[in-house]
């Protein structure tokens, strides 16, 4: 296994799958964002969107928040401290392997 | 082929990573904000050129006009974003960077040092009715331009139709700084300082108020694109 085939492989599987890829680089970018931003940036379906962030919930890389905008219910999503370091450490890597 | 993937990969992160920040004009709150801004700055400076020295536009409490006009920017930005673009696309609160100060400082600086050199040309080259005034705006056309090209980089890049609104940002400033020198005297016309104003800043008084219109006219054709391709979302379980 050469150098280049080697990062690829240790690349964090929770984040490499494309939908939650999406997601992570969207939060990545804010402090938090609610879950209909995230539905309107990434296309995604409620319960595809919901499956996504619950995954990266169990892998603490996620911080799901529940709270009210007035009457309106709102899901508030924002990256851990592990969260970032893992996206920084999977761009790293991706680079490197190119 | 697999290589070519993860190119792809990379920069679809990096084109993911900036959409946040295009998200915070997508209902045109920046621009109408900005428009408004300038729009009000430019025909502020006027009124005080045009008035004398006595009115209350050079009153220290004439500038409490100013601050209303930010107040009503501020709390119009927040009311619109509040009651328009959260329940319809979603909320976003922005990272507060440590070193965004110094991008503030840097960018005041910048800013500033402009403001200068356009001074200092001005202060050189008073007013004269029917004389040469094309070196006199040109410096005014020149940020003018600037501008606009600023523009053209941050907004017009990611949404087509807004080169329109850069194009026509460009063409104002030329425009104006090829005026008759007795059409852009017809800012300053009747005051006191007709014969002391220089031409530069009359040529920015028509530039900004001008940017300013379009801009708010820019703002204003988003926010009714925005309202009229989306609608607020149901509630429904997340």
């Amino acid at each position: 296994m050469n150098l280049k085939t080697r990062k690829l492989y240790e690349l964090d599987r929770v984040i490499h799958e494309p939908g939650r890829l999406m997601l992570v680089a969207l939060l990545y970018a804010v402090e938090q964002a609610d879950f209909l931003y995230l539905q309107h940036e990434t296309e995604m379906n409620k319960g595809t969107l919901s499956s996504h962030l619950s995954k990266l919930e169990e892998a603490g890389y996620v911080e799901v928040t529940k709270t009210y905008r007035g009457k309106i219910p709102q899901t508030l999503l924002r990256l851990t401290a592990e969260g970032r370091q893992a996206f920084q450490q999977y761009r790293h890597r991706l680079k490197e392997a190119l | 082929m697999h290589e070519q993937d993860e190119v792809n990969r990379m920069d679809q992160i990096e084109s993911l990573m900036k959409r946040p920040v295009l998200y915070n004009n997508i209902d045109g709150v920046g621009e109408l904000g900005l428009g408004l801004f300038c729009l009000c700055c430019g025909l502020l400076d006027w009124t005080q050129v045009r008035n004398p020295t006595t009115y209350l536009w050079h009153r220290w409490w004439g500038m409490l006009w100013f601050w209303l006009i930010i107040a009503v920017i501020y709390y119009g930005s927040k009311a619109i974003k509040t009651h328009i673009t959260y329940p319809r696309t979603g909320f976003v609160e922005y990272r507060k960077r440590k070193s965004a100060w110094m991008s503030a400082l840097a960018l005041g600086c910048a800013t500033a040092l402009l403001a200068a050199w356009v001074a200092t040309l001005a202060s050189r080259s008073h007013w004269h009715i029917g004389g040469p005034h094309w070196g006199m705006t040109t410096p005014a056309a020149l940020l003018g331009l600037l501008y606009a090209g600023a523009y053209a980089y941050k907004i017009a890049g990611e949404i087509r139709w807004k080169w329109v609104v850069a194009a026509a940002m460009a063409i104002c400033s030329v425009v104006i700084a090829m005026l008759p020198a007795s059409m852009i005297g017809v800012v300053a016309a009747n005051t006191s300082d007709f014969t002391t104003l220089p031409a530069n800043y009359r040529a920015w008084i028509l530039t900004i108020t001008i940017y300013g219109a379009i801009m708010l006219i820019s703002g204003c054709v988003s926010l009714v694109l925005y309202m009229r391709h989306t609608q607020p979302a149901m509630e429904t379980a997340e």
